[in-house]
């Protein structure tokens, strides 16, 4: 669901959302924009494959798309990371993904 | 007709005549809808098939072989009445499951309709088949994908002892197609004429603009099969061979003057004729070697 | 209409050797069925589809996804719920020269097509004397998960004893892709059984094309100790147990059937002979199953050897999850079934 407040200039990892009954592994299908695209709550961001469905996966905070870590067609496993976002677009990226916090997402299966 | 008659006469004074299911009586079914097919039509049958594989055209010396037994018939011998076929005549194959050929004439009609071929299949099925699932499925695929199929019930009207209005609900068998959306006739099956007209005009039909229906009503003369005993009255038997299809052409024709007596003396000595040099070729064919037991498996 | 003598330009069969690692893909277990399918439907338009929810849909899994796009209703069509009809259906079709894949959704519902199968389509050759042949294709997806007692069977052994039939069975995308078109070269009727369980689990496929051979088994890890000759969705259920095993010294070897008749004997008399135990694990009933006729036959090659078998319990398989796991081998049970035959 989307969060009420934010702390200024806070990097998010995207992960694989979840969980979906029986996906252990998903493949990117298509990415909805690119490094420096901004997202509103609700705006369609990238969209997985799983071995029955196509799962949308939607903004569920504001945020910039600084990196994408798996490009389309790349696979990734249930709670994998797949890309990182920030609060501004200026914020320095760190030496690791370790210890971020999540992006708050929506999820649909369609 | 004539041919029909003997061979089946010929066959059943032998005493390894094996288990058949005649055509006798039945004749004009088989002659009529085979006039009405050309020659890349196919013809598929129930195990009541010797009637119609003669009226098809295949040889009958090779019939009878099969028949008997012996490796130079159309199945090599190991097919028999209940499976006798040969596809590259038009004669697909009998099948000796009841109802059992329907969906197998569908797909037959499927493959020509994929490949363009403007052939008729037809498919013949007795009235045993009719409470079977699989003539509703087909005539439902049939109809809904217009399939060139033409259904043939030729209604002996007994299912072995059973007769048909005991266990089926139609007031004519040729109502089944009418809830497909199917044309449905039914004539009288003695009736070599009025069984080759209606045929013709239904395989139009069939080759134009889909599946149809003709039930031709018609009597056995000999039971169900060789190992069924006869569960009609000497009474009822008596009136249907009063109707005998070949008696009633053979008037028809002589009363029009399209027959001579001498030539339907001609006619019967050319089928007796036919018919020994039949019997002979089977009698001077092999059996199978049994190592053929194992042959054509997968 | 006899059918035609077939004269197919075979796709390079893929050479595996040392010096040169064939590139691979990862895909989902139904990418590999429509990519097979997608294949050689370009290059024989004899190949057609027949089966319930096959055109826009897809299929059920996914797994005819794009073929009715691409090659339009003429050759993938959308039947109604009529299993008699639809394989009588296609081996109509398959004995007048067209090469149809007829998909019927649940194993379970293979039985109202059994007779123009088993009837007419594996006696056809031999009740014709060789004049009709029948390179018809049924795909049926076999094994419980969650569905209940009518669509949640694996009737796989009741198949293996039909003549004229083959019987194949992948237990991995790459299989189910290299089966599949093996199966759409085959002159005789085939049943090609996938698995519920399989479609969620993608794997390595190579990226040029080849076929896995028929009557050719899989040998999927070595051991030393034991036998086990398994197939389709009970193949990682195996590895799981062996994986386990190792770590108390129990070295398994584990022989992925892939074809189900004609059964490889060769490939398992030769690991049988050496560890001297057998254990044949299956998803179906123990009773007259696969793991029967492999271990009788192993009995009539290779002499006395150690013999178990494991299969379903024999009851209905219930949606219930406690029931459906009390009845299905899992790796526990391969594990215990392995100690007991072993005595260890």
């Amino acid at each position: 669901m989307f969060s009420t407040t934010h702390e200024r200039g806070m990097i998010y990892v995207l992960a694989v959302p979840g969980p979906i009954e029986d996906v252990e592994e998903v493949r990117v299908l298509e990415w909805h924009g690119t490094a420096g695209q901004q997202y509103k709550p609700g705006d369609l961001i990238v969209e997985l494959e799983t071995h029955k469905a196509v799962v949308e996966v939607r903004a569920g905070q504001a945020g910039i798309l600084r990196r994408i870590l798996c490009e389309a067609s790349v696979w990734e496993k249930a709670g994998g990371l797949l890309a990182v976002l920030s609060d501004t677009p200026d914020e320095a990226m760190p030496a690791s993904w370790d210890g971020l916090r999540q992006c708050e997402v929506a999820f649909e299966i369609t | 007709m004539m041919l029909i008659r003997a061979f089946e006469a010929a066959l059943l004074r032998r005493e390894d005549h094996g288990f058949q299911l005649l055509t006798s009586g039945q004749e004009a079914v088989s002659v009529g809808v085979c006039a009405a097919l050309g020659e890349s039509d196919q013809l598929l049958t129930s195990g009541r098939s010797i009637g119609p594989a003669l009226a098809r055209g295949l040889d009958p010396g090779r019939v009878m072989a099969e028949l008997l037994g012996k490796s130079t018939g159309p199945n090599r011998g190991k097919g028999g009445r209940g499976h006798l076929a040969e596809p590259v005549a038009g004669f697909f194959g009998a099948h000796a499951v009841i109802a059992g050929n329907l969906t197998i004439a569908a797909g037959v009609a499927l493959a020509a309709k994929c490949r363009a071929r403007p052939i008729v299949v037809a498919c013949m099925f007795g009235d045993g088949a009719c409470g079977a699932g699989a003539l509703h499925e087909s005539l439902n695929i049939a109809a809904v994908w217009k399939l060139p199929l033409l259904f043939v019930c030729d209604n002996n009207q007994y299912s072995v002892s059973t007769p048909w209005r005991e266990v089926l609900a139609p007031a004519q068998l040729s109502d089944i197609a009418k809830p497909f959306g199917v044309p449905g006739v039914t004539v009288d099956g003695m009736d070599v004429i009025a069984v080759r007209n209606s045929a013709r005009d239904l395989v139009d039909h069939v080759r134009q603009a889909g599946p149809a229906f003709l039930e031709c009503v018609s009597f056995r003369f000999t039971p169900h099969s060789t190992s069924t005993r006869e569960t009609r009255s000497p009474a009822e038997l008596r009136a249907a061979k009063a109707r005998c299809p070949i008696t009633q052409f053979t008037a028809h024709l002589r009363q029009t003057n399209a027959l001579t007596a001498e030539q339907l003396a001609t006619l019967g000595d050319e089928v007796a004729a036919t018919v020994a040099a039949a019997l002979h070729y089977a009698d001077t064919s092999p059996f199978p070697d049994p190592a053929e037991a194992l042959d054509d498996v997968v | 209409m006899p059918t035609p003598p077939r004269f197919r330009i075979l796709p390079k069969l893929l050479m595996m050797s040392s010096d040169r690692e064939p590139q691979t893909t990862k895909v989902f277990f139904r990418e590999a069925i429509a990519r097979a399918l997608r294949e050689e439907m370009r290059r024989d338009e004899t190949i057609i589809v027949l089966g319930q929810d096959v055109g826009a849909f897809g299929g059920s899994y996914k797994e005819f996804m794009g073929l009715h796009k691409e090659f339009g209703k003429m050759r993938v069509w959308n039947t109604p719920v009529a299993e008699a009809a639809m394989i009588g259906l296609g081996v109509g079709a398959a004995a007048s020269g067209m090469r149809p894949i007829v998909s019927i959704t649940y194993m379970d519902f293979l039985m109202l097509g059994l007779d123009p199968l088993v009837n007419y389509a594996a006696k056809a050759r031999y009740k014709t004397g060789g004049q009709l042949r029948v390179p018809l294709i049924v795909k049926v997806t076999a094994g419980a998960k969650g569905q209940g007692v009518a669509h949640s069977q694996c009737l796989e052994s009741w198949l293996m004893a039909v003549p004229g039939l083959k019987v194949v069975a992948p237990s991995t995308p790459a299989d189910a892709y290299g089966l599949l078109k093996s199966a759409l070269q085959e002159d005789g009727p085939i049943v090609y059984i996938d698995h519920k369980r399989l479609f969620q689990t993608p794997g390595h496929v190579p990226a040029e094309e080849y076929v896995t051979p028929l009557g050719q088994a899989c040998v999927r890890r070595t051991g030393t100790d034991l036998t086990i000759v398994t197939h389709s969705y009970m193949t990682s259920v195996a590895l799981d147990a062996a994986d386990r095993l190792a770590k108390h010294g129990i070295s398994c070897e584990i022989i992925d059937l892939r074809t189900l008749m004609p059964l490889d004997m060769p490939t398992i008399c030769a690991s049988v002979v050496r560890t001297r135990a057998l254990l044949t694990v299956e998803e179906g009933q123990a009773t007259c199953g696969v793991g029967a006729e492999v271990a009788f036959r192993v009995r009539e090659a290779v002499g006395s050897v150690l013999v178990g078998r494991l299969g379903a319990l024999p009851a209905p398989v219930s949606s219930n999850p406690i029931l459906e796991t009390a009845c299905i081998p899992d790796a526990k049970r391969v594990i215990s079934a392995t100690r007991q035959l072993l005595a260890v």
